[in-house]
């Protein structure tokens, strides 16, 4: 019997506080009653984590707040991957991010990362430091919708444009979406460099995600 | 920084009105070298071409104070580089201190630093007794301790979001944490005074104080940076250019009485925030103004943000953080030109 959309609202409630022992309960638990592992998805963690993201908006929450409800839908896809495959549901797209090469910071591609797969997204995360061979082979080993370029230093943007430029090299930019975002990014700089979109927060990156989305 | 630019510092912090409203900047390795013609990695490791960058810089721009004044750093590696912190170099890109702590259990291994023996920090003193006869033969002294705050510090030794997630998985460690950072602060911060006895600023960077709420602050900056800047020093000099709308109001109570904040908050709001209780130091745009754009938008921007105020007193005009990289000479002029014409 499916468990009615309503009863999710413990989990929702442990996600946005970021109790993450009990956001994997209540996600046990739900499976358990019958929900489905897209449901899951569907009515809890993505409602829970744009909850996160309006508070964040709104100056409610801060980092830690942002970054443990986070970890609290992290630990839910851990539970959830295999049940997805299982299942054969299809995530909403397949997006591949990094910190591009020569910067070493993750904070705001870890939240970026959280937020995408709140929102219902399969995430390859392939950490920091990426040089574009490597955001190219991730591509090519499977259909990737959207590539995500995150940089936190000045010194580091230009290799933005540079993983951008091998794209169009490797003939493959037509394939993919990419956008970019971190603390030195604008838009302007977004445009300059040939991307597609850019985010100015975590939270909003979902609603870019998606939009991109429907314009492939 | 000469004693009158000392001096105009002192009254400005006091609430005393200067016209013309001052000008100043914080200039260190992301920009001085590059303008100057040098690398980062030349800067940090040659004592003349450091000297000479920064004697450079304060002769082209001799109306304007810049912060802190012969800043001996090594980027982000400075303090966590007695941490045992792993510092990496590239001949033109920002050092980065890799962390120390796998998890937030490994603080009760972490030992207090000595600041006279470990890391970078002899040769961050070093260079400047080396430097300190040319320096003063040039007109300046040597005014500011400067050291990354305690969040700061502590987020390089442990990672930013681990730390930052550690607040609220085990929040009694990370106090032990901030203790011990806390502790090696006094004590570097005392030592670069007993070495320098023209000192008379504490200059602490620490933009992790603005990633948390009000509440986080209150537990988890407050009493550290109350302790770091509790030593008896005429200005309290504060640089966060991350959002400080829960944390601007308690920075007064830690004894800050000078902040460089970024752009995200309006030189009023942060007026009304701090009570017109701390010198502001802001905000014209570091990258989208000052770097990037023309003299034309420069002015347009200084003007706009003085239009925008009733009140001048203690307001120091900068860009809201620190100078950013490839602001070119045009811009940093149009800068202060324009708040000597508008404020004269």
């Amino acid at each position: 019997m499916e468990k009615p959309i309503q009863d999710l609202s413990a989990l929702r409630h442990a996600v946005i506080e970021g109790d993450v022992p009990a956001s994997v309960t209540a996600a046990r638990t739900a499976l358990e009653e019958g929900v489905q592992p897209i449901d899951v998805i569907s009515q809890g963690i993505s409602p829970a984590m744009a909850e996160v993201g309006k508070l964040f908006e709104e100056g409610e929450y801060f980092v830690p707040e942002l970054l443990m409800a986070a970890r609290a839908t992290k630990e839910i896809f851990v539970i959830l991957r295999p049940l997805l495959a299982q299942a054969g549901s299809k995530p909403m797209a397949h997006v591949v991010l990094g910190t591009v090469q020569g910067d070493l910071h993750d904070i705001g591609k870890n939240l970026v990362a959280a937020m995408l797969e709140g929102g219902g997204f399969e995430v390859t995360d392939l950490g920091v430091d990426v040089p574009p061979e490597t955001f190219i082979a991730a591509v090519k080993k499977r259909p990737v919708q959207i590539v995500g370029l995150s940089a936190l230093l000045t010194t580091t943007m230009p290799a933005m444009k540079t993983t951008i430029e091998a794209f169009r090299a490797a003939g493959i930019r037509e394939q993919i979406k990419i956008m970019v975002g971190g603390a030195p990014v604008t838009s302007k700089y977004a445009e300059t460099i040939g991307a597609d979109g850019y985010s100015e927060t975590a939270a909003a990156s979902v609603d870019l995600a998606r939009r991109l989305v429907a314009a492939c | 920084m000469n004693d009158q630019q000392w001096n105009t510092l002192v009254s400005v912090v006091r609430g005393e009105v200067v016209s013309p409203l001052p000008t100043a900047f914080i200039i260190d390795s992301p920009w001085l070298p590059n303008w100057a013609g040098h690398t980062i990695l030349d800067y940090f490791t040659d004592d003349r071409i450091f000297l000479d960058d920064n004697l450079k810089a304060m002769r082209a721009f001799p109306e304007t104070i810049m912060l802190p004044g012969f800043w001996s750093e090594y980027g982000m590696c400075t303090e966590p580089s007695a941490f045992g912190s792993v510092s990496m170099w590239g001949e033109d890109e920002f050092p980065f201190a890799k962390k120390v702590l796998r998890s937030p259990l490994e603080v009760e291994l972490l030992e207090k630093p000595n600041p006279r023996k470990h890391g970078l920090l002899p040769f961050v003193i070093k260079r400047l007794q080396h430097l300190q006869p040319e320096i003063e033969k040039a007109g300046h002294k040597i005014r500011f301790a400067v050291a990354r705050g305690p969040l700061n510090i502590a987020s390089f030794l442990m990672g930013t979001p681990e730390f930052l997630e550690a607040i609220k998985t085990h929040p009694e460690l990370m106090h032990r944490l901030l203790d011990i950072v806390t502790d090696f602060l006094v004590e570097w911060i005392a030592y670069q005074r007993e070495v320098f006895p023209t000192i008379d600023g504490i200059f602490l960077l620490d933009d992790i104080v603005g990633f948390v709420s009000r509440r986080d602050c209150e537990k988890f900056a407050l009493p550290y940076l109350q302790r770091a800047y509790a030593a008896d020093v005429t200005v309290k000099f504060f640089h966060n250019d991350a959002p400080c709308k829960a944390s601007a109001p308690l920075l007064e109570s830690a004894g800050i009485n000078l902040l460089n904040f970024g752009t995200q908050h309006t030189v009023a709001d942060m007026k009304s925030w701090t009570n017109n209780r701390i010198a502001l130091m802001g905000n014209i745009p570091p990258r989208d103004v000052l770097a990037d754009g023309t003299p034309e938008d420069v002015a347009r921007s200084v003007t706009e943000m003085l239009n925008s105020l009733d009140d001048r007193s203690r307001l120091i005009v900068s860009c809201g953080g620190g100078m950013p990289p490839h602001a070119p000479t045009e811009n940093i002029r149009a800068l202060i030109t324009t708040v000597e014409e508008l404020t004269r």
